[in-house]
C-alpha cells in the first residue's frame, strides 16, 4: 500500500513558523500603533511596513503588493502635503484617520499573509506546542475557514439583491438592512453546521491532540529573529533617548 | 449482533424550528445493515440520525424519554467524544461540515482530535485512501472542489476513525449523478467492510442495490419496517401515497412548437471568468428556444449551467454574443430587468419582516400608487395560495412557501423569465408535484421558464424542452422527443 505524507506541501517560497509569522505580526502592529513617529523613527518606521510588501512579493501576489505600496504611500506623503489646501473640517473628519491608517494597514495586511499563507493544522500545532488552551485555539482556527466563507456568502447575498433589483443606494439604512439580515442569517447557519460536525469528530474531547503537521523552526527564523533583534536594538534606544 | 438498540424513544425540540418530534421509537439494528430511513419531509428522520450519532442530547436540546445504546454504550449518558471513534456522522450540506481549509487535514481532523498514536493515524489515512480512491483530491483546497468532491472528503474523515456505524443525513440532496454514484462506492466498501450503514433520504433510487432494509418514518413514528425485498414490490401509488419518491417517468411531449412566433434566441455566446481567463466558462454557438416553454438544463457539476443562468440574468456584465428574446436585443440592463432567478438557497432572495413587505419592495420602481400596489400584491399572493401568510416573517415559512414568496416577488415586479436553480433538492413527492403544478400555472400565464436541474423527476412532470451542458458547451438541446427522452435516461442511469 502506499504510504502518503500529510502536509508534503510547500507552495511558498518564504516557509516561516506558524510563531513567527504570529510574532512579526505583532511586532509590525505595537510598532506602528503604540509607537511614535517623531524625527528619526517616522524614517525606522517604513522598516515593518516594508515587511508585508515583501511577503506579497515573495508569494507572487505583486498586484496586491502594488496596490498595498500605493495605498501606503499615498497615505503617508499624500495627506501631509494635501493638508494646507483643506478646509479644517475636512482635515479634523479625514486626514488625520488617513494618516493614522499609515499605522494600522502594515499590521493587516500581516495579519492576511498570516491567514492566508498558515494552514488550520500548522496554526493549531503553533498554539498547542506555546500551550495555549483551546478556549482560544478552537475560535481563532474557525476563523481561517470562515473568512473565505464569509465571501461566498457576502457575494450570493449581494447576488440576490442584483436579481430583485434592490441594489441602489436611494436608502443606504435600509440597505445595509437587506444585506445583512439573509447574510447573517446564512452565515449563522453554516456555523451550527460545523459546529455539529466537528463536534461528532471529536472536536471537544479533552485528551490531548495529536499534530500530524510538523512544524519547527529553521534557518529562516532565525534570519527573521535576528532582524527583529538588530530592529529593535536601534529602535527602542532612539524611541527612548528621544523623551 | 445488536449494534444499536432503541428503545421506546420520543423527542420533541426545545425549538421546534430545529425539526420533528419522535414518539416510541423502538427498534435494533445489527452489524454490517445498511438500513433506509425514508418518509415525507417532516416525518422525523433528521431527528432519529441525530438520536444515534449523539448530537441529540448532546448539541440539540429538548425533551428525551427512553434509551438509545449504541455499541453497549447509553448514548446520553456518554460525551460525543467518545461516540466519534464508534459513530461516524455525514451531514446534508458538503459546503458548512469541514472545518480545516484543504483536504489532507480534514481527512484526519476526527483521528487527531481524539488523540490516536501518529502511526495509527498515518496507517488508517494510508487505507481510506486506498479504499477510497482519493488520490486525485489530495493536497487541495476545499473551497475549490465540488459539492461531490467535498462529500467524499467528509466521509473519508469519518471513515479515517474507523467507526462501526455510520449515519448519512440525506447525503445526496446536493449531488449531482456522478457524484451520487462516487458515494455508492464508498458506502458499498463500507458494507463490504462489515459496517452499519444508516441513511436518511428521500432520493431512494441510488440506495434500491444497496440497502438491505427499509424504515418507513411517519408523523414521528416508524410507519413501518420492512427488507428492501418487500418494499421493492410496493407499486408505485402506493409509494406516492406515502409520500416517497419514485423512478423517473420520462416521456416525449407531443406539445408542437412550430406555430410559434415568438423565440428566444442565444448567439455566441461566450463567457470566461476572471481566474481563468484562457479557460472559456461557456461557449455557446447558437441556441433557438421557444418563448412560453419550459426548458430543463441538465449537465454535470461544472458544466456551466449555473454560469449560463448567471449571464442570462445579467448578472455576468462581461459576456460576449447576442440574447434576443421576442426579436428584441437584450443587454445586461435589459436582462436583470426582464429574468429573475430562484437560487437555490431561497433564503438569500428574502430580506424584508413580512410577505407582503417583500412583494412591495419588489413593486418599489414601478408607477402605481400605494393602494394599487396592495391590490397587485393580494392578487398574486392569492394566485399562488399565499394570502393566509401575508403578514409572516417570510424566514418563518418553510422552505417550499419560501420558494414561492421568491416566485411571487418576480411576478410583482412583472419579470418574463423565470430561472429556476435546482429547486426541487431536497423536496419530497408531494412537495416535489406542487412544485411542477406551480411551474405550469406559470407557463399558462405565459411565462418562460429555464428549470437548472439533476431531478429527472421534474423533468419528467414539466419540462417541454431540453438543454443538455457539458465542458461549457450545449450539446444539444430540443423538444422534449422520443430521442431527448433517450439521452436523458441514459444520462440518468445509476
Amino acid at each position: 500500500m502506499m504510504r502518503y505524507c500529510v502536509y508534503g506541501k510547500n507552495n511558498q517560497s518564504i516557509k516561516l513558523d506558524p510563531r513567527t509569522k504570529l510574532l512579526l505580526c505583532l511586532c509590525i502592529s505595537v510598532t506602528l500603533i503604540a509607537g511614535s513617529s517623531a524625527g528619526v523613527l517616522r524614517y525606522l518606521n517604513y522598516i515593518p511596513a516594508l515587511v508585508p510588501f515583501l511577503f506579497m512579493i515573495s508569494l507572487k501576489k505583486y498586484k496586491n503588493a502594488l496596490i498595498y505600496l500605493a495605498v501606503y504611500v499615498v497615505c503617508e506623503f499624500g495627506t501631509s502635503a494635501l493638508v494646507p489646501y483643506l478646509p479644517d473640517a475636512v482635515n479634523i473628519l479625514f486626514t488625520g484617520v488617513i494618516a493614522f491608517s499609515t499605522r494600522l494597514i502594515p499590521g493587516a495586511m500581516m495579519g492576511w499573509f498570516l491567514f492566508s499563507t498558515t494552514t488550520v493544522s500548522e496554526f493549531v500545532t503553533a498554539m498547542d506546542r506555546m500551550h495555549v488552551t483551546k478556549k482560544i485555539t478552537v475560535p481563532i482556527s474557525v476563523m481561517f475557514r470562515f473568512l473565505p466563507t464569509i465571501r461566498e456568502e457576502y457575494t450570493a447575498v449581494q447576488k440576490a439583491m442584483r436579481l430583485r433589483e434592490i441594489g441602489s443606494f436611494r436608502n443606504p439604512v435600509k440597505m445595509l438592512e437587506y444585506r445583512m439580515v439573509p447574510f447573517l442569517m446564512s452565515v449563522v447557519s453554516i456555523g451550527n453546521d460545523l459546529a455539529a460536525s466537528a463536534l461528532t469528530r471529536g472536536l471537544d474531547s479533552p485528551c490531548k491532540r495529536t499534530n500530524m503537521c510538523r512544524i519547527g523552526f529553521t534557518w529562516r527564523d532565525v534570519v527573521v529573529v535576528v532582524l527583529l533583534i538588530i530592529f529593535y536594538s536601534c529602535y527602542i534606544p532612539i524611541a527612548v533617548f528621544r523623551r | 449482533m445488536t449494534l444499536l438498540k432503541l428503545e421506546n424513544v420520543s423527542f420533541s425540540y426545545a425549538d421546534s424550528d430545529e425539526g420533528a418530534g419522535l414518539r416510541n421509537i423502538s427498534t435494533t439494528i445489527p452489524q454490517g445493515q445498511v438500513v433506509l430511513l425514508c418518509g415525507e419531509s417532516g416525518c422525523g428522520k433528521t431527528t432519529l440520525t441525530r438520536l444515534i450519532n449523539g448530537l441529540i442530547p448532546h448539541f440539540f436540546e429538548g425533551s428525551l424519554t427512553g434509551k438509545v445504546t449504541v455499541c453497549g454504550k447509553d448514548v446520553a449518558s456518554s460525551q460525543l467524544y467518545e461516540l466519534s471513534p464508534l459513530i461516524g456522522s455525514v451531514f446534508q450540506n458538503p459546503k458548512s461540515q469541514f472545518y480545516t481549509v484543504d483536504t489532507d487535514s480534514e481527512i484526519v481532523f476526527g483521528c487527531e482530535n481524539i488523540g490516536m498514536p501518529k502511526e495509527q493515524i498515518q496507517k488508517n489515512l494510508d487505507e481510506t485512501i486506498n479504499n477510497l480512491n482519493l488520490y486525485r483530491l489530495l493536497n487541495r483546497s476545499l473551497f475549490e472542489l465540488s459539492g461531490g468532491e467535498k462529500q467524499k472528503i467528509a466521509c473519508a474523515s469519518v471513515s479515517a476513525l474507523h467507526p462501526k456505524i455510520f449515519v448519512m443525513d440525506e447525503p445526496s440532496s446536493n449531488l449531482d449523478y456522478k457524484g451520487i454514484r462516487e458515494l455508492m462506492n464508498v458506502i458499498a466498501g463500507w458494507k463490504r467492510d462489515g459496517c452499519t450503514v444508516i441513511i436518511a433520504e428521500h432520493r431512494l433510487e441510488w440506495l434500491k442495490t444497496l440497502a438491505d432494509r427499509v424504515i418507513y418514518m411517519s408523523d414521528g413514528q416508524i410507519g413501518s419496517d420492512m427488507s428492501m425485498g418487500e418494499f421493492k414490490g410496493k407499486t408505485e401509488e402506493e409509494l406516492h401515497v406515502m409520500g416517497l419518491r419514485t423512478e423517473p417517468h420520462l416521456s416525449p411531449v407531443s406539445k408542437s412548437w412550430e406555430n410559434n412566433e415568438d423565440k428566444f434566441f442565444f448567439r455566441n455566446i461566450t463567457f470566461s471568468y476572471k481566474k481563468s481567463r484562457d479557460r472559456k466558462a461557456l461557449d455557446i454557438d447558437m441556441i433557438k428556444l421557444p418563448v412560453g416553454s419550459v426548458v430543463g438544463i441538465v449537465g454535470e457539476n461544472g458544466a456551466g449551467k449555473s454560469t449560463f443562468a448567471g449571464c442570462l440574468c445579467g448578472l455576468e456584465k462581461h459576456m460576449g454574443g447576442n440574447i434576443l428574446y421576442k426579436g428584441n436585443n437584450l443587454m445586461s440592463k435589459d436582462r436583470i430587468k426582464l429574468c429573475y432567478m430562484v437560487m437555490q438557497n431561497v433564503n438569500y432572495q428574502l430580506f424584508t419582516e413580512s410577505v407582503v413587505d417583500e412583494l412591495m419592495l419588489s413593486m418599489e420602481k414601478s408607477k402605481f400608487d400605494e393602494t394599487e400596489k396592495r391590490v397587485k400584491a393580494e392578487e398574486i399572493l392569492k394566485k399562488l395560495d399565499l394570502l393566509g401568510y401575508k403578514d409572516r416573517h417570510p424566514m418563518s415559512l418553510s422552505g417550499g412557501q419560501k420558494q414561492r414568496v421568491s416566485i411571487a416577488c418576480a411576478l410583482a415586479s412583472d419579470k418574463e423569465i423565470l430561472v429556476y436553480d435546482e429547486p426541487t433538492s431536497g423536496l419530497d413527492y408531494h412537495h416535489m408535484i406542487d412544485f411542477a403544478a406551480l411551474i405550469k400555472d406559470m407557463q399558462q400565464i405565459g411565462k418562460t421558464q429555464l428549470i437548472i436541474t439533476h431531478d429527472p423527476e421534474i423533468i419528467g412532470q414539466c419540462c417541454d424542452n431540453l438543454m443538455f451542458f457539458e465542458n461549457g458547451k450545449v450539446l444539444w438541446h430540443k423538444a422534449t422527443d422520443a430521442d431527448a427522452v433517450a439521452m436523458m435516461q441514459n444520462f440518468f442511469a445509476l
